[in-house]
């Protein structure tokens, strides 16, 4: 029985890499990444389990990062925005999101683009309806909704045709 | 958040020894009561993870009747092809549910005991009547949320969507802990607080919910829940309807109408589901069921509009059921 | 040469007199005849990756080293005279490791001394009694807990009509008046003008409080390198935030050195320093290591700025055949319990339309909340909601359709100064809105898709707004030596595509392809000034000087290259990125000469000219919307939304379509689900949380439509363009609010129109049933 109560050793597996961390039980996966890991891209917009800006994959499935305690989640694969990017060669979502304009401020960005890149993993045929509902929970201030859908769309062919 | 000890149960029996220490509080999902520990209004010296307890996951068809195991989650709840099939109100009630990253997080469990939504509960500067303080501060206050059905001293709604489904489906719950121990029907796991027992559900201090089931429906049985809320979607319910009707030819046999977001619990609405039983739907019959429905609400000063709401949804659900 | 002239500026809908010193006003504007190749072509972000990897540092981002944090201890009572604070157990705590209270702290007056960094008045929950400095967030908030205040608590007000009463609670010396006096517009004569109607419509609108929430909340983190203190803002105007320090602290400015790279939204609540920014400089001063303060997403919904709520009246009066006679315009305005300004809500009534009699009266109360913050076209939103509605009441009586009312009143020149517009598209716009959506057939359409509980209805608004721009803004354009260019500013990128948009202008100028331009901003210490990017002012103000800078850089180039290549100059052109001989046709890249100068290096340098002096610059739009209401359940949605506009020329018709989409998702949000919530009794704010403040989700959007008359504006500036940031939203809720009247045929004067609302109206008696 794990049990833990002051600052302990937790042990993390983010991007693929084993990470090992000591914190509080109080710590949220959120805080590990940003503050003990220094992987901001994931952000906190309310902290509060609504806006999705710090969506990240759970065993490839999106979570808020800020509802979620890092302690749980030892021995779980987390996947973070900054591991879409491989060798320098962007992801088709990530493509697709600047091709489409589908940012404005930038900050739910990364939110989008986790939530997104899960559905298309799991659905790499998506329909408008499918994009919309993976990410009603990520919430854009700055209403780059339509170009939103457009560059899941469009990812999604991208990848079809193998990226 | 307050500091506290962490503590992964590995089994029930566990978990319930584990819960009976001074300040202890379950955690499964956590996207609920981690907000409460944010905002400070809980402030547990110990949480109790749930996770890893078998007794409490899966979602399993017993032939005559559904287990749906308390750490399942909505999503598997929305996606599950045997619940969709069979119980569609239930996959529906799950899909209209909060956003996909909290169906993927929360529970069955998590979201039958749910805590209010009240703003006057949540805000941090006010200790309501609920908190143990004096004062249903909702009464005299915005209350365009709260209860329209049921007097109790804090008018403050129950939130959850999976449970106006699954009463309407009439099932029953599996409690296991110090105080209770069995199953209950779900209708009578949810109470309205009292000066005696300031909490909405029967649960004590060291008592989980571990899973519930659902009988098997007739083969005439249909359903629908319909859910209004502020926005589109990612919203609790302003008022929601569950009904299923089991259908005898063209009659309605027997019928179960549950509404939720009206009371402090979900609210069977029996009146309403005698107007109709043995009857052939239309029209006429559907607005007196609705009308049934909100008999003897009583609303404040800004939930008024919640009474026509109930109504009206009632009358569409029925009325679409009966397409 | 520099020339001071006194000129009128506009700004966020106000116009004053300003003395400003002129340069930059000898380049010939591109008229509408001008041919581009990047300008006016459609461009992806030249920042967007950083944006998609998770690579661009917003404040929030930033973290250096042995950082500290900081959180406010905030006043739980809406108004309280602070007696006795003791901060001795939370110093106790480990890792605490500063507290700041009014007894240790300088007294810095703040909101244009209204009150100070430190107040023992507090006026409103949430107003900051106390800072924790602690290494972690967690500890901060725990210190909190441990911090004992006495209150002697005040009578609080936060209706801002009862706040008017005589014997309201005051929260300031002066009374509850905002700057002692309404402000006033009149021309002609009202009284005379309703004599002469042969109809008057009169009708008394509400609008609700909306916040910003921007999705990064506002913050700083701050750190001193010996006596120069570095600061990271998340602002929209970084020079604005480094005078503010630099005041506060009494530091030379060269001394405060302010950088903000990248930023998650602001729509006008940024515009300056908050108290974070002065705490996280005074800690890091006090502690001698970087400090950042952030504030949470309820501090940011109950402090960080809000679009005040509105009680107004509107009256107008028109003859028989649907000529406006008069308009009389009375709004209220709740500030909050600071503010040196009233947003312009009366407005659009004094300039939309040609009338010869209007009367307004703009009154901002003082309450006990939190104070507003400009909000994406302050007042013109709610002004021109109550407006548009008066003029459908008015089309209606008189049997005449909406938009042709609108067009028998069209104001051909200003009517506020009878000067002309310099382009004023809006004509155009009606005419192509009103295709798009078919309004012509409207009626059809509504008889077609309506059924028994779900009712269709079309409704429209007009746009004004500024948007001009103006002088101080200036750039250089630095050419390196391999060919590339740095376009340098001071202005800010706050995610309109600001930096795309100047790249374009430079990249055009320079002859040189886009990829070999890049853009700095956002640091006043090697930046150049540049206004605060608000009042949609930042491309028609900045770009200017990106022309005239890029120019002077070419002209250079083109000197050197002429030189180099012994070629005379008048035979010498570039283009893309290399020089042409025009009469050889003989090509050599601009690198190739470049090589043989050493490190030569080319500085362009530019200016912003002045506005136009005997002209009026405005923007302009029309949207219309069409709707449906369930009426059964309240419901209203927006089916489409059609939405055209004239900013002058447009340079990035990509980010330019963003901004409409992005105003009119805004303008939907405060039409149909905005609205924050004040218990009355207990003052306090209630739905301070993204939870139940209810913005538009991806659900939500309608089928939009949007288009641009682009009409270069030869008088503005050297480019032709206007601001576009604020104007979509401005007409959005007016247009879905009269298709929501027009569905119902019953018009609501609240916003928002959400299901409640119009559940009651159209159930009236299910209001205030309580029978026990």
């Amino acid at each position: 029985m794990l049990k833990a109560s002051a600052k302990s050793l937790v042990q993390l597996q983010v991007n693929g890499q084993a990470q090992e961390i000591s914190i509080e039980p109080r710590r949220t996966l959120l805080d590990a990444l940003r503050v003990d890991l220094g992987l901001t891209g994931t952000k906190k917009g309310c902290d509060e389990g609504t806006c999705g800006a710090c969506t990240v994959l759970k065993e490839g499935k999106p979570v808020y990062s800020c509802l979620t305690l890092a302690i749980e989640c030892e021995h779980s694969r987390i996947e973070t925005i900054e591991n879409l990017a491989k060798d320098g060669k962007m992801h088709p979502v990530q493509f697709a999101f600047i091709e489409q304009d589908a940012l404005q401020c930038g900050f739910c960005t990364p939110g989008q683009i986790m939530s997104i890149k899960a559905l298309l993993d799991q659905n790499p045929k998506p329909t408008e309806s499918d994009i919309k509902r993976a990410v009603t929970g990520n919430l854009c201030r700055c209403g780059a909704y339509p170009n939103i859908v457009k560059a899941a769309l469009s990812a999604a062919e991208r990848l079809r045709r193998g990226g | 958040m307050k500091n506290f000890e962490y503590v992964s149960a590995p089994n029930l029996a566990s978990a319930i020894t584990q819960l009976q220490g001074s300040n202890s509080k379950a955690l499964a999902g956590g996207t609920d009561l981690l907000t409460e520990m944010k905002e400070r209004i809980k402030t547990p010296d110990r949480l109790v993870n749930l996770k890893s307890i078998h007794e409490m996951q899966g979602v399993r068809d017993d032939k005559d009747k559904l287990w749906i195991g308390a750490l399942t989650t909505l999503s598997e709840i929305e996606s599950h092809r045997f619940i969709a099939e069979r119980y569609p109100i239930l996959a529906q009630a799950a899909y209209l549910t909060a956003s996909h990253q909290l169906r993927n997080a929360g529970t069955l469990g998590g979201n039958l005991c749910q805590s209010v939504r009240c703003w006057y509960y949540r805000h941090p500067d006010l200790t309501c009547w609920l908190k143990g303080g004096e004062t249903c501060y909702a009464q005299e206050g915005i209350n365009r949320h709260h209860a329209i059905l049921g007097n109790a001293p804090c008018i403050a709604v129950q939130p959850s969507d999976l449970a106006p489904a699954l009463i309407a489906l009439d099932a029953v719950v599996r409690l296991k802990g110090d105080e209770v121990d069995g199953d209950l029907s779900l209708d009578e796991f949810f109470v309205l607080p009292d000066e005696g027992l300031r909490q909405r559900t029967v649960l004590g201090k060291s008592d989980l919910v571990v899973g519930v089931s659902i009988p098997k429906p007739a083969a005439s049985s249909r359903g629908i829940y319909l859910k209004s809320m502020e926005r589109e979607d990612w919203s609790f319910a302003l008022v929601s309807v569950a009904v299923q009707l089991n259908f005898a030819g063209s009659k309605v046999g027997t019928a179960r109408i549950v509404l939720g977001g009206v009371a402090g619990k979900p609210w069977r609405a029996k009146s309403a589901e005698a107007v109709i039983q043995g009857k052939v739907l239309n029209d006429s019959l559907a607005e007196e069921a609705g009308a049934a429905a909100v008999a003897g609400a009583s609303p404040f000063e800004h939930n008024g509009y919640k009474v026509v709401l109930a109504k009206n949804l009632v009358k569409r659900a029925l009325l679409e059921l009966n397409k | 040469m520099p020339k001071v002239v006194t000129q009128q500026v506009e700004f966020e809908g106000h116009f004053f007199e300003q003395t400003v010193v002129i340069e930059g006003d000898d380049i010939t504007p591109w008229g509408p005849e001008k041919e581009f190749s990047v300008v006016g072509q459609p461009h992806t972000r030249i920042d967007g990756s950083e944006r998609v990897t998770g690579g661009a540092k917003f404040t929030h981002d930033i973290h250096l080293p042995g950082m500290l944090y900081g959180k406010f201890l905030r006043s739980p009572h809406p108004h309280a005279q602070i007696k006795k604070i003791s901060t001795s157990r939370a110093e106790k705590l480990p890792g605490v490791r500063a507290i700041f209270t009014y007894e240790n702290s300088p007294e810095i007056p703040w909101r244009m001394g209204l009150t100070k960094l430190f107040d023992k008045r507090i006026r409103y929950a949430g107003e900051e009694v106390a800072c924790v400095i602690a290494d972690d967030e967690s500890i901060c908030l725990d210190a909190l807990d441990l911090i004992e205040v006495e209150y002697e608590k005040l009578p609080s007000v936060v209706d801002a009509e009862l706040a008017l009463e005589n014997n309201a609670p005051k929260l300031h010396e002066a009374g509850n008046l905002v700057t002692g006096k309404p402000e006033t517009y009149a021309r002609g004569d009202v009284e005379k003008g309703f004599k002469e109607a042969d109809v008057v419509v009169e009708g008394t609108f509400r609008t609700q409080v909306a916040l910003h929430n921007c999705m990064e909340t506002h913050g700083s983190a701050a750190v001193w390198e010996g006596d120069n203190l570095k600061i990271w803002d998340s602002t929209q105007h970084i020079f604005g935030v480094r005078d503010m320090v630099a005041t506060a602290l009494g530091l030379p400015k060269h001394k405060v050195r302010v950088i903000k790279q990248y930023m998650g939204g602001g729509f006008g609540s940024k515009n300056g320093a908050g108290k974070y920014t002065i705490l996280a400089a005074l800690a890091a001063k006090k502690t001698g290591r970087p400090v950042k303060i952030l504030l949470d997403r309820r501090e940011e919904n109950l402090l960080a700025g809000n679009r005040p709520s509105t009680l107004q009246i509107v009256k107008i009066g028109a003859t028989r055949d649907g000529k406006l006679t008069a308009i009389y315009h009375k709004c209220i305005a709740n500030e909050g319990a600071y503010a040196a300004w009233v947003a312009g809500s009366t407005g659009p009534s004094t300039r939309m339309y040609a009338c010869p009699n209007v009367k307004a009266e703009n009154f901002g109360v003082f309450t006990n909340l939190g104070p507003v913050a400009a909000f994406r076209a302050p007042g013109y939103v709610e002004g021109t909601f109550a407006l548009e509605a008066m003029m459908d009441e008015v089309a209606a009586k008189l049997g005449i359709d909406p938009l042709e009312l609108r067009l028998r009143n069209y104001a051909e020149v200003d009517p506020t100064s009878g000067k002309s517009f310099t382009t004023k598209g809006l004509r155009k716009a009606y005419e192509i809105g009103s295709e798009m959506i078919g309004w012509e057939r409207r009626s059809q359409i509504k008889k077609q898709n309506s059924t028994a509980t779900k009712k269709i209805g079309f409704g429209m608004g007009s746009q004004i707004w500024g948007g001009s721009g103006g002088p101080p803004a200036y750039s250089v354009v630095k050419i390196n030596n391999d060919g590339t260019a740095v376009v340098l500013t001071g202005t800010q990128e706050i995610g309109t595509g600001a930096k795309t948009a100047m790249a374009q202008i430079a990249a055009e100028v320079l002859a040189f392809p886009i990829e070999s331009i890049s853009v700095e901003l956002g640091d006043t210490q090697i930046g150049l000034y540049s206004p605060l990017s608000a009042g949609s002012m930042t491309l028609a103000s900045v770009g200017p000087a990106v022309r005239g800078a890029a120019e002077d850089a070419k002209k250079q180039l083109l000197d050197v290259g002429s030189q180099v290549l012994n070629i005379p100059i008048e035979d010498l052109v570039i283009e893309n990125g290399d020089f042409l001989n025009k009469k050889s046709g003989e090509r050599t890249p601009v690198k190739k000469i470049y090589e043989k100068l050493q490190n030569y290096m080319i500085v362009g340098r530019g200016a912003r000219g002045p506005n136009p002096a005997d002209k009026v610059v405005n923007t302009f739009g029309a949207q219309f919307a069409q709707v449906e209401v369930d009426i059964e359940t309240g419901k209203v949605t927006l089916q489409k939304i059609v939405a055209v506009h004239e900013s002058g020329r447009v340079i990035n018709p990509l980010a330019t379509r963003s901004q409409l989409e992005g105003g009119i998702i805004q303008g939907l949000g405060f039409a149909l689900c905005e609205q924050r919530f004040v218990d009355p009794h207990l003052g306090l704010v209630l739905n301070a949380s993204l939870e139940t403040y209810k913005i538009p989700t991806m659900m939500d959007i309608p089928a939009i439509e949007a288009e641009m008359v682009n009409m270069p504006d030869p008088d503005v500036n050297n480019l032709g363009v206007k601001g576009i940031g604020e104007p979509p939203i401005i007409p959005t809720p007016a247009a879905i609010a009269n298709a929501v009247a027009d569905a119902l045929g019953k018009r609501i004067y609240e916003l928002p129109l959400s299901a409640d609302r119009v559940l009651n109206t159209l159930y009236p008696s299910s209001q205030n049933e309580r029978s026990s």
